[in-house]
């Protein structure tokens, strides 16, 4: 993916459907949050590259929660505000420990293919 | 719905958290509230999209689409009334008349054979070698099909006669059916009272009634097992009551007796043979059934003329329905063309309703909705619209039922328990719904069509010409329906001037029966002449006839007699009708004397037999000839005994009739006829059996009717108290009433004629006003650069023109080949009928022309100015 950044700058990714879920599985594996610091979490650790359209956020978590990956409780925020946080189940965990390690596959195998393309380029 | 409802919220109130922490951290970044929210909200993109995709995830949200397009439907359909009336009204007219038709088809066809397995009852009959008649089975076939044939459970055989019944409440007549001892088994038939007749039956003097014999003519009595009933001086016991819903033999409730016969010997009425009625084994193909009957049928020959004929196997069903089933059929064609009009319309006014809101499509589209939610919501409209008719299009086909029921009910056979069944309701909603799917398809495809151009306002130049052929597709579909009822005007009068042959007026004729059947025929023939003698001399009557065959009657008997012309070779073939009638005949029939005279007093006593023959023997047997004076005898085949003839002297004709109406039907044929006097009929011949089984008189006179039936009835009772009445009407009304078949299937096709106009006067209009209000800037600019008023008239009208011209054409070959299909109900016209295509043309372009009327002149009113500005 850092690659790929490379060639232009300002483009920012949209997402793949299933690319979303993993992130918010990612994101959660550190921990409950929010919609709201779930979207800021994932643009920060991407460098702001993969721009999580946010409206896109609900959807894929309302998917998770039917697949019983993570579950919802009522809290409050840092700011004392009411919100809905989300936390990973067991089964979410290792659905995330799978899809890691393919994902990870995946694109070191896209990587080969790509590379001596990508240098042709520049 | 509670829980969703709280999810929704829950959800809502989800995101507007957080859009208000994005908008916190804008502020706390140094943005003004105003750019603060406005970031947010970019962010956060579409929030509806958001939402719907998330409720997508949990299902259910097919349902809550569903209620929202409804509700959304219903809504735009309130800004629409004229649309949705047009829509709804003419869906209504054609699933109306289609509900209506098929509950008719459904009662008269296919509900009548309510019996276990119907498939597997068939009908089997002998057909003559000779002249292809069929005629009922004897009982030696009987029982050798009984005993040999492998295909079958059981074969039964019965005779069907109306013969005066008594019980408690007096004799009245009732329909007697002598059945072999295994009928109602063979039926698979339970009784609803006591049980059905089994073998033990078969010489015991039982009866079984029908459900309506019980209700009516025994009170209903749940006790009248065992009591008894009184069949020609004899008493017989009753020992079961048939379910309502089994109406055999006629396939209509009646009053109904069923005796056991015994195949063995002679029938108490009828003579050696039945109506042979057959259940066949299940698995056994009517193919296999047949041939098995066919080959046991040959070879259980007696030596006789009979041994050369074959066998006829027709399904019970089709046999029931024989009569009623093409006419049916017809009429439902006749309907389907009527439904795909009102579908074509509808699509039409849908198409033009669709392209009318292409701009909102296109900002819908815009906005995010998929081109598959759009389609949902256009066919969501569609099914509103086509469900909303078929509701007032059932209660259209109720209301039509209720008057075909109210004013033909008694009239045809099983008319009178016509109800719509929820089956057929269901077709005729799956039907709606069809046709609301359909009719969205088209301007649906035409958003997709206009969405992938990009097309964002109304544009005159793109005009599809997919309504211009639909409304040309129903001016040939009414020019079909009109030519059609055209034909059938025509036939009916063709019908109504057909030379009767007789005057029928101030003719009254009488149809009498014996109560007791086995009184000796020569005991009948002196009350009928007892009886002739009575009537003539009453005050105010003219003269008298008796007649075995009168014209309308359904208890005409005739003989069907090989016959040897003197002066000429036989041929196969060469066969004529004999009827009996009395002295007085030609006065009182009022049949119009060709040539010589008619019976004298003297005749019955001189010896030599003197006859008439009509026209049409004269054609057949005598073209070229003086007729009078030939002599005709009954023909002798070879090894024919005297006692095989019915008729053995030899015949003098002394006078030529007109050709006189022989059955029910004015088209029919004429067939050569002999005219005998009653009185020289041998006491020898079989002939005479006749008397004893029914009596038919014409009467003429000035009195009015109902005086003349008063002193009729009087006279009958004074002079032949045992004597029953079947029926006694004026002759003109027997005339009209054989028109009721054809006069019913003219109104419903007229009707339908009818209804197809209005429909294709209203696609018409729909299409051109529609068209002008596209047009309305082209025409603005055109009368602008000089085009005057009358010239955008002639526009729009051409427009009309070249619709109506291009669905003539074909309109007018399909209504031929429709004309030739329905060739066998027309009489006098043919199935071309090139005045009846002229005036159907001419009252199309006429109503056309009037559709086309008010957008024309609405064309006319645009204003050029107003159209230059808005360019």
């Amino acid at each position: 993916m850092a690659r790929m950044s490379t060639r232009e700058e300002h483009e920012q990714l949209e997402l793949l459907q299933g690319t979303l879920d993993l992130l918010i599985l990612q994101t959660l594996a550190f921990g409950h949050a929010h919609g709201h610091a779930i979207a800021k979490s994932i643009e920060r650790r991407s460098e702001e590259v993969l721009q999580v359209g946010h409206g896109s956020l609900y959807p894929a978590i309302q998917r998770l929660l039917k697949l019983g990956l993570i579950v919802a409780e009522d809290g409050l925020s840092e700011n004392n505000r009411k919100a809905r946080f989300y936390r990973l189940t067991a089964k979410g965990r290792k659905r995330l420990y799978t899809e890691t390690s393919k994902w990870e596959r995946f694109s070191e195998a896209m990587g080969r293919i790509l590379a001596p393309m990508a240098e042709e380029n520049e | 719905m509670h829980w969703w409802k709280s999810r929704r919220e829950q959800l809502e109130d989800e995101i507007q958290t957080h859009v208000d922490f994005e908008i916190q951290e804008n502020i706390d970044a140094g943005m003004s509230p105003k750019e603060a929210r406005h970031a947010a909200m970019q962010k956060f993109g579409n929030v509806l999209l958001a939402k719907e995709r998330a409720r997508e995830i949990w299902g259910w949200v097919w349902l809550e689409r569903l209620l929202q397009d409804v509700r959304y439907a219903f809504r735009g359909l309130r800004n629409a009334p004229g649309y949705a009336v047009t829509v709804v009204l003419t869906l209504a007219l054609g699933l109306g008349s289609v509900t209506a038709m098929l509950a008719i088809v459904d009662s008269v066809l296919l509900r009548p054979v309510a019996l276990p397995h119907p498939e597997q009852l068939v009908m089997l009959s002998g057909k003559a070698q000779q002249d292809g008649r069929t005629y009922a089975l004897s009982y030696p076939k009987i029982d050798a099909l009984r005993h040999d044939t492998r295909s079958f459970t059981a074969v039964s055989g019965y005779n069907t006669m109306v013969k005066p019944v008594g019980t408690s409440d007096g004799t009245r007549m009732a329909v007697l059916t002598e059945v072999t001892p295994q009928f109602f088994k063979m039926l698979d038939v339970r009784a609803k009272l006591g049980r059905v007749l089994g073998d033990a039956d078969e010489k015991t003097p039982v009866v079984m009634v029908s459900a309506l014999f019980w209700k009516d003519w025994m009170h209903g009595d749940p006790k009248v097992i065992g009591s008894t009933v009184k069949i020609s001086g004899q008493l017989r016991t009753v020992i079961g009551v048939l379910p309502e819903g089994i109406h055999f033999p006629l396939g209509t409730e009646a009053p109904v007796v069923y005796m056991p016969i015994a195949t063995g010997e002679v029938g108490m009425f009828s003579g050696d043979a039945a109506t042979v009625m057959a259940r066949m084994k299940p698995g056994v193909s009517p193919q296999q059934a047949f041939a098995d009957a066919s080959s046991v049928f040959a070879h259980s020959g007696t030596g006789g003329t009979q041994d050369r004929d074959t066998l006829e196997m027709h399904s019970y069903k089709d046999y029931l329905t024989g009569d009623m089933q093409r006419p049916l059929l017809a009429l439902l064609g006749g309907v389907a063309i009527l439904l795909l009009i009102s579908c074509a319309n509808a699509a039409n006014l849908q198409i033009a309703r669709a392209t009318g809101r292409m701009p909102e499509m296109n900002v819908r589209s815009a906005l995010g909705a998929s081109f598959g939610r759009l389609l949902q919501q256009v066919a969501t409209e569609s099914a509103v619209l086509s469900l909303v008719g078929a509701a007032l299009g059932g209660a259209l086909a109720y209301a039509l039922i209720r008057t075909v029921k109210a004013g033909y009910g008694s009239k045809f056979a099983r008319f009178d328990e016509l109800t719509i069944h929820p089956g057929v309701f269901g077709v005729s909603v799956a039907l709606a719904l069809l046709a609301g799917v359909l009719a969205s398809l088209a301007p649906a495809l035409s958003i997709r069509r206009h969405t992938d151009v990009g097309l964002m306002t109304k544009r005159a130049t793109q005009r599809s010409r997919l309504p211009g052929l639909l409304v040309a597709l129903q001016i040939a579909l009414t020019c079909v329906l009109l030519v059609t009822s055209g034909l059938f005007v025509r036939t009916l009068r063709a019908l109504q001037d057909v030379k009767l042959g007789f005057d029928p007026r101030g003719v009254t004729t009488m149809v009498l029966m014996p109560e007791d059947q086995h009184i000796a025929p020569e005991i009948a023939r002196q009350t009928v002449a007892r009886l002739l003698e009575r009537f003539a001399a009453l005050p105010g009557i003219e003269s008298a006839t008796m007649q075995s065959s009168l014209p309308f009657s359904n208890f005409n008997v005739s003989l069907n007699g090989k016959t040897d012309v003197n002066g000429r070779v036989f041929h196969e073939g060469d066969t004529a009708f004999y009827s009996l009638v009395s002295a007085n005949f030609v006065r009182a029939s009022g049949i119009d004397l060709l040539r010589g005279r008619g019976f004298m007093p003297q005749d019955d006593s001189s010896g030599a037999a003197v006859v008439l023959i009509n026209q049409a023997f004269v054609n057949k047997f005598l073209a070229g000839r003086d007729p009078l004076g030939t002599s005709i005898t009954m023909h002798r085949d070879p090894g024919d005994k005297d006692s095989d003839i019915p008729f053995t002297s030899a015949m003098t004709v002394v006078g030529v009739v007109e050709n006189d109406l022989q059955g029910g039907d004015l088209g029919a044929p004429f067939e050569p006829m002999v005219y005998m006097d009653y009185m020289q009929l041998p006491i020898s011949s079989g002939f005479t059996s006749l008397f004893s089984m029914v009596s038919q008189f014409a009467v003429r006179s000035t009195l009015p009717q109902a005086a003349v039936d008063k002193e009729l009835r009087e006279a009958i009772k004074q002079v032949a108290p045992n004597m029953a009445e079947l029926g006694l009407q004026p002759m003109d009304d027997a005339i009209s009433g054989s028109l009721q078949q054809r006069r019913l299937a003219l109104r419903m096709v007229t009707g339908f004629g009818g209804v197809a106009l209005i429909l294709s006067a209203i696609g018409i209009y729909g299409v051109l006003a529609y068209s002008v209000s596209l047009r309305r800037r082209e025409i603005g600019v055109r009368m602008a650069l000089g085009s005057s008023r009358a010239g955008v008239v002639r526009i729009v009208f051409q427009q009309a023109g070249k619709m109506v011209l291009l669905g003539l054409v074909p309109g007018a070959a399909a209504a031929w080949a429709a004309g030739h299909g329905l060739k066998s109900f027309l009489f006098g016209v043919k199935a071309l009928d090139l005045s009846t295509l002229g005036t159907v043309a001419a009252v199309l372009l006429l109503v056309c022309a009037m559709a086309a009327a008010i957008p024309a002149l609405r064309a006319a009113e645009v204003d050029p100015m107003e159209a230059l500005r808005a360019e």
